[in-house]
């Protein structure tokens, strides 16, 4: 990392952290809360998906086991961190058991089992937990919407901190390699079954733990909610907008979404889908990279010009 | 001991024989040639040998140790390390990136990145690419991708290294510079089996050759031994020059 990125990024938290601070109004704080539900959502996706290159289409099962088991937990007596903990632990469980054979199929095949498996989820969760989950009395009573960005705030900096380690390290350039071409990458003694899962489990865990402070975060909704597939969906198409495979890229990618979303939403109730669909389309025809990438590629060309006119600039790219 | 054993080798896919009753050995330190029409089993003898296929029946033993059958990934880690026929390079890496794979995984796996960073520089300087160490591998030419896939293979510190039509689609002059650099390979101390169709190729670089046809040995022996021999020249340019 550069100076100006350090610079930048630590300028960066510091208004995340100050932000309720300063703006004391609700739907404001609730607004950059959810987008920081989406950083981690599309963070831990982009593990799998766009670092180890497995499009895993049944993310909002992690999501949604860490929100179950969190709150049923915390709801029965059990403080919060060990809840929400516990949440992630058993969304590893389950990735672990579904990892093994789903990652038998390959590619399309593997992105149709892994949303197969969590629409069983899904509907049975729907079938089985079918009455609305509400926070208990003495909970709605002191409610308070600023520990919950802050929980989220954490999380979001916890899960962008260990892909940064992750991908910087051993294992991530064996996982990238995994993406890149699995064969030569196991011709050269790397076992892709075993990135594979490694990354599976990691993006899971992270899953789990933002459903379990989506638990803490939110009043009263169908426990099947969480387990709903437009989780996986968004946070998917968050990354491919943003730059799969990047640390920056699902972190723009979820700010663009949520504000988008939410003053299209104002006008307009369900037309993002229409517009997120639409630009997903065209990003993943036109800019395989996403934002990230036209970012780059402006900068190459500015470069380019600046140099044809004989004057020296210095780009610093925002990527890790 | 030999160094690579292989016994009674057998694969075949649905009702073909692609590979039947092979046998044959290496010894530490030989150039061996594999050579055969298309279709003779070349790759899927070498596929078997790192693990890529499994055996219907046969055993591959190296320095000693039986590997039939071992996952694909174990191979490097053993000691064999492999290039493909049609280049699988990391497109998105960098050349260096490329090769820190083989460093970092392969036969001594380190958690060093830095170190295996350096010492891919040397693999990379090796076959003549250090000043393509930063260039992404999607924009190297063809030549330029088969010496990254042989430093990659190199930086995994091989005892056998397989190398499977790496002359294939050079001009002359790069396939002399690749003959060159597969002797100075040989000469570090690596033991070389070379696949190759064009016979031409693996004369001059071969110390020994071993000739398939349809998934058979029909020849074993010196490159001039080979040359000369009626079922050799039977199968590459039919019967009437035999």
């Amino acid at each position: 990392m550069g100076r100006k990125q350090v610079i930048f990024i630590a300028l960066l938290i510091a208004i995340l952290v100050l932000l309720p601070v300063v703006v004391k109004k609700d739907n404001i704080i609730n607004l950059a809360l959810l987008v920081l539900l989406y950083i981690c959502l599309a963070s831990s996706w982009n593990i799998l998906g766009g670092y180890t290159g497995q499009t895993n289409l049944g993310h909002a099962a992690f999501f949604g086991l860490g929100a179950l088991s969190t709150r049923f937990l915390w709801m029965s007596g059990w403080s919060l961190l060990p809840s929400v903990l516990a949440g992630g632990l058993l969304a590893v469980a389950f990735a672990l058991l579904i990892g093994i054979p789903a990652f038998r199929l390959r590619g399309v095949y593997f992105a149709i089992g892994t949303l197969a498996l969590a629409q069983i989820l899904y509907i049975t969760v729907g079938n089985v937990f079918s009455d609305i989950s509400s926070l208990r009395p003495q909970d709605l009573a002191t409610y308070q919407l600023v520990p919950r960005y802050y929980f989220f705030l954490v999380l979001a900096l916890l899960i962008t901190g260990t892909t940064y380690l992750l991908v910087n390290s051993k294992l991530g350039l064996g996982m990238m390699a995994v993406r890149e071409e699995e064969e030569a990458a196991e011709s050269l003694g790397v076992s892709a079954l075993k990135h594979k899962l490694l990354a599976l489990s990691i993006s899971a865990f992270f899953a789990g733990l933002s459903g379990g402070a989506f638990a803490y975060y939110h009043v009263g909704y169908y426990p099947r909610f969480p387990f709903s597939p437009e989780w996986t969906f968004d946070s998917m198409m968050m990354v491919y907008i943003g730059g799969a495979g990047t640390i920056i890229g699902p972190i723009i990618g979820a700010l663009f979404f949520v504000v988008v979303r939410e003053l299209l939403a104002l006008k307009l109730v369900e037309l993002h889908l229409i517009v997120f669909g639409i630009l997903f389309i065209l990003v993943v025809l036109f800019l395989p990279g996403g934002f990230v990438e036209a970012w780059k590629k402006m900068q190459a060309a500015f470069a380019r010009r600046s140099k044809e006119r004989g004057v020296k600039v210095s780009f610093q790219t925002t990527d890790d | 001991m030999h160094f690579l054993k292989v016994e009674r080798l057998c694969k075949s896919f649905g009702g073909l024989m692609a590979i039947h009753n092979l046998d044959f050995e290496i010894e530490e330190g030989e150039i061996v040639g594999l050579i055969g029409p298309n279709g003779s089993g070349k790759t899927t003898t070498l596929n078997l040998i790192t693990g890529f296929l499994k055996p219907d029946s046969g055993t591959i033993t190296f320095r000693g140790e039986d590997i039939t059958g071992l996952p694909r990934c174990r191979a490097c880690q053993k000691g064999i390390a492999r290039t493909f026929q049609l280049t699988k390079s990391f497109l998105n890496f960098t050349a260096l990136q490329n090769v820190m794979v083989g460093r970092v995984y392969g036969r001594e796996p380190t958690g060093n990145l830095r170190v295996a960073a350096e010492e891919s520089r040397a693999s990379l300087q090796r076959v003549g690419l250090l000043d393509k160490a930063e260039a992404l591998a999607k924009d190297l030419t063809l030549m330029e991708r088969k010496r990254l896939e042989l430093a990659r293979a190199l930086a995994a510190k091989p005892r056998l290294l397989l190398l499977d039509e790496l002359m294939a689609g050079l001009n002359p002059g790069e396939a002399e510079e690749a003959m060159q650099l597969i002797k100075q390979i040989r000469d570090s101390g690596i033991t070389i089996l070379v696949v190759e169709h064009i016979v031409k190729a693996i004369l001059g670089l071969s110390d020994r050759i071993i000739v398939l046809d349809y998934g058979e040995k029909i020849a074993e022996g010196l490159p001039e031994e080979i040359v000369h021999n009626p079922r050799v020249i039977e199968v590459y340019l039919g019967k009437a020059h035999a």
